[in-house]
């Protein structure tokens, strides 16, 4: 049903868009995007472009991106913030919570539309869901909660997994929240976290080495960029180990990996799209509620499955909402 | 047409156009405009009787909608209470759920309860899965209305403030089957709320029975809490409605006016709510009011223009009238008035144009007998006038009686005395002979100074003419003597004389135009004047003819024969015998 209200809407726009173009001349928006990561599945990339198409927003057109990618080195981020700053953007976007901070930081009082920064309420970024309040709104995510679900998911695919490796961003400090969750839950779900906080590309090394020399049961990757940066090596550290892996996107699982289970990356970036529309028609940030994701994929690769020589048990069959064949 | 100055054309203070055209006008406009009022008044109650009811209907159609979205995730748990609990039955379960939360998005956890309301399953999307927890359910409310009426909606609970949610609580039909609590994430209803469109731009909210809102198509107001200015309005609206019968008008969300209905969503308790702005609601009463506006407008102008016409048309005939009698009082009797409306106008015209014929017929006629008693005595004339004899007046020969009388002495008398005294004798005297002669019917030819000529049985003819004639110089003897008796004292020798001949006269009219007499041509006239210049003071002359025709009604002296000048042979006289016999009765006089 979003989907076909979506097009819908979108048909709409396309109806309307010469009346727009029309009135609105002069008017093309700017709107910066901010993430860590090189544009390709993530918020930089041509899903968040078709998300504001739905909202009658055509690059180039009434509307201009401006990608700003700190290459995995989020240091760059702020640098990154002034420089949209001085090319006069109407909005930010952002992905991850480091962009998300340093917009927040250095973008003074241009509103900023967050995703992928996991809950934006526990890590300051806003007031509250109802009311964020400064400049700051977007879609949260359940996130720390999920990792505990992930956990569970994993398990139910393969009961024997005991102890789990979690690699996570450990100077991202919304991705150590979702570490520490697992860490929490773990015993009650009987298991077991070998934590391997990376820091740089290089130390994916160090976690490998680690992992070969004390082999966990399974993998969880806790998705930000600079462990999305890596994720072709520790996909083909897992095959290569046959160690099941559970990440937190469906693309992920597309590209080779075992599973995944998060919210819809389509509906986070359609309720952002809405969000930067709302704003870019005059909306203040402070009244746009934080939104949370409502629909979860489960993703299961069934070769990856066979590869590793075992077979999803039917009650994740059951769940799954994407299944790569 | 310059205006003369007649009584007739002082300037109207209510002029009958101005009343025709006030009457004419505001007999057409005020029944248009009393039609035109309540016709608005009563199509303005429909329509909007109409506009209410439509708007319950799409009220009802939201609220069924909601239902339905209710009703399907009620219908899904349904199944998962069909199986019952046994021992180590709670993977079956499970997959149930699992397949039940696969197909129904907006469910986001479950939980299980057995036939002794004891926790089985708790099954999340977002926190791992407890099973067999054991928890003793009986307390739950949704697990005692369950029990009580199968399904049990939650009141509306916002998570972290924001995020409505609602559990749903569905038991099976015996004892001994569980009960399943799902918690919705309402926000999935924004896809049914949405697709609801009300007129062009209205829109569909919904709220519970708290008057919180829990749908609406802008999002936002949903998920910034029930402290929301906005959605407080909406909740005023329900108010409203609540009082006005489920519809009312008020402002919305975005503080538009708008007229909303509301619908009873039954289960949850909730209500469905549909708005449509005013402006577009009312676009089509507004639209039969212009329409209204317009029609009365040119019902206005046509009245205006039909009163103006009916009014010209009946004071141009009036106009013409008035013109018509001004020329008729002025004495243009050939003026005609020209209207041919076909009605009473015309008819009045016609009246006017043969009154103003028998006018100038009767001036004429009246100048004629004006004419005529110059020398008819007035009821002679009148005879004349009235008995079509205009013919009497033609020239004819006719047996007439001439009678001649005048004054002797006169001639001296008006050599000595004084103008005043001789007028005041004359005077004296016709008025004595006037009243006489028109007693008597005699007509009038011509004075001559103290005499004058009368004929009688012309132009009228009469009985006995001489006789009548005789007696009537009888009485002018008689009358004159009594005027000239007193002159006598006073010093003055005043006579009169008469003479009559009876004879054939050619009789008619003399003269020219304007000025003619009637007059008798011929002997006997001639016969009469010399016979009364024959007659002495106090004395009556007649002739044979005369006589013969009297016999003895009068005792009459034969006075032999007389030559009388223009006659060749002497001509017998005869006297009159009266009372006082002159003293020098058988003298011959002469001139």
């Amino acid at each position: 049903m979003t989907v076909l209200r979506r097009s819908v809407i979108a048909a709409a726009a396309t109806l309307a868009l010469p009346a727009v173009a029309l009135a609105d001349t002069a008017k093309v928006y700017r709107v910066g995007i901010l993430s860590p990561a090189p544009p390709d599945q993530n918020v930089l990339g041509p899903d968040m472009t078709r998300a504001f198409a739905a909202y009658g927003y055509v690059e180039g057109k009434n509307i201009v991106f401006l990608r700003a990618s700190a290459q995995g080195n989020v240091s760059r981020l702020p640098g990154l913030v002034d420089n949209l700053v001085a090319q006069h953007v109407d909005l930010i976007v952002t992905g991850s919570y480091p962009a998300a901070k340093a917009a927040k930081e250095r973008a003074g009082n241009i509103p900023i539309v967050v995703t992928q920064s996991g809950d934006p309420v526990k890590t300051g970024l806003a007031a509250s869901l109802a009311h964020p309040g400064g400049n700051v709104t977007g879609v949260s995510e359940i996130a720390s909660e999920l990792t505990a679900k992930r956990l569970a998911v994993l398990k139910e695919a393969v009961p024997s997994v005991r102890a789990v490796a979690v690699l996570w961003n450990a100077d991202d400090f919304g991705m150590t929240l979702r570490y520490q969750s697992a860490e929490a839950e773990a015993p009650s779900l009987g298991m077991l976290i070998v934590p391997l906080g990376v820091h740089a590309p290089n130390d994916f090394a160090t976690a490998f080495a680690e992992m070969t020399k004390k082999p966990p049961d399974a993998i969880m990757m806790v998705t930000d960029v600079l462990t999305n940066l890596n994720r072709q090596s520790v996909i083909a550290f897992a095959a290569e180990h046959r160690l099941p892996a559970i990440f937190e996107y469906a693309y992920l699982v597309h590209q080779g990996g075992l599973m995944a289970y998060g919210p819809n990356i389509s509906e986070i970036f359609d309720r952002a799209a809405e969000l930067a529309d709302r704003i870019l028609k005059g909306a203040k940030p402070a009244d746009l509620p934080l939104e949370l994701p409502t629909r979860f994929d489960l993703a299961i690769n069934l070769k990856t499955a066979g590869a590793l020589g075992f077979k999803f048990p039917q009650s994740i069959l059951i769940q799954a909402t994407d299944i790569v064949e | 047409m310059s205006e003369p100055a007649t009584p007739g054309s002082r300037p109207l203070r209510r002029p009958l156009f101005q009343k025709y055209f006030l009457v004419l006008f505001v007999a057409v406009v005020v029944p248009l405009l009393i039609n035109s009022a309540s016709e608005t008044w009563f199509s303005y109650r429909d329509q909007r009787l109409l506009l209410s009811e439509r708007l319950r209907a799409e009220a009802g159609a939201a609220a069924s909608k909601i239902h339905g979205f209710l009703a399907d995730i009620t219908d899904q748990l349904q199944w998962t209470v069909q199986l019952p609990w046994v021992a180590g039955g709670e993977e079956q379960h499970r997959l149930d759920i699992l397949r039940l939360m696969r197909q129904v998005p907006a469910i986001l956890d479950v939980t299980s309860v057995d036939g002794h309301d004891i926790e089985r399953l708790h099954i999340s999307r977002i926190n791992p899965d407890v099973v067999d927890s054991g928890i003793d359910r009986r307390g739950d409310p949704a697990v005692q209305g369950a029990r009580a009426g199968r399904i049990w909606y939650g009141p509306v609970t916002l998570y972290e403030g924001s995020e409505p949610h609602m559990r749903i609580a569905v038991a099976g039909s015996r004892e001994i089957d569980g009960i399943t609590i799902a918690v919705i994430n309402l926000k999935l209803i924004w896809d049914a709320v949405l697709a609801i469109h009300v007129g062009r731009s209205g829109e569909a909210f919904v709220l519970d029975d708290t008057g919180r809102l829990i749908s609406h198509p802008d999002l936002n107001l949903v998920l910034r809490g029930a402290d929301d200015p906005a959605a407080a309005r909406l909740n005023e609206l329900r108010v409203l409605a609540l009082a006005h019968g489920g519809v009312a008008e008020g402002s919305d969300a975005e503080q538009r006016s708008v007229i909303a209905a509301m619908a009873p969503i039954p289960g949850p308790n909730w209500t469905a709510f549909v708005e449509e702005p005013v402006v577009e609601a009312f676009a089509s009463i507004r639209a039969a009011l212009w329409r209204t506006g317009y029609l009365l407008l040119a019902g206005a102008v046509f009245a205006a223009g039909l009163g103006y016409l009916l009014a010209r048309w009946m004071t141009g005939p009036i106009r013409l009238l008035e013109r018509g009698a001004e020329q008729i009082g002025a004495g243009n009797f050939a003026h005609k008035i020209e209207i041919s409306t076909g009605d009473e106008l015309e008819r009045l015209a016609h009246r006017f144009n043969a009154m103003a014929g028998e006018l100038a017929e009767s001036q004429e006629r009246s100048e004629r007998i004006a004419r005529l008693k110059r020398f008819l005595a007035p009821q002679v004339a009148e005879l004349v006038e009235h008995s079509d004899h205009e013919g009497l007046l033609d020239s004819h020969r006719a047996e007439v009686v001439a009678i001649f009388c005048d004054l002797r002495g006169f001639t001296s008398f008006a050599g000595v005395a004084g103008p005043e005294e001789v007028i005041g004798l004359v005077q004296e005297y016709y008025e004595a002979l006037g009243a006489i002669i028109t007693r008597h019917e005699a007509t009038l030819t011509c004075f001559m100074g103290d005499g004058l000529m009368l004929l009688l049985n012309a132009p009228v003819p009469c009985s006995e003419p001489a006789l009548r004639g005789l007696r009537m110089a009888a009485e002018m003897q008689q009358a004159v003597n009594a005027v000239i008796e007193a002159w006598r004292k006073r010093g003055y020798a005043i006579g009169f004389g008469v003479g009559l001949a009876k004879g054939l006269a050619t009789v008619g009219r003399i003269g020219y135009e304007g000025r003619s007499d009637y007059t008798a041509l011929g002997n006997v006239v001639n016969l009469a004047s010399r016979i009364c210049a024959a007659a002495e003071d106090g004395q009556i002359l007649i002739d044979a003819a005369t006589a013969a025709e009297i016999g003895d009604a009068f005792p009459l002296i034969a006075l032999g024969t007389r030559v009388l000048r223009g006659f060749a042979e002497a001509v017998p006289v005869f006297s009159v015998a009266t009372q006082q016999e002159p003293a020098n009765a058988h003298e011959d006089s002469t001139e």
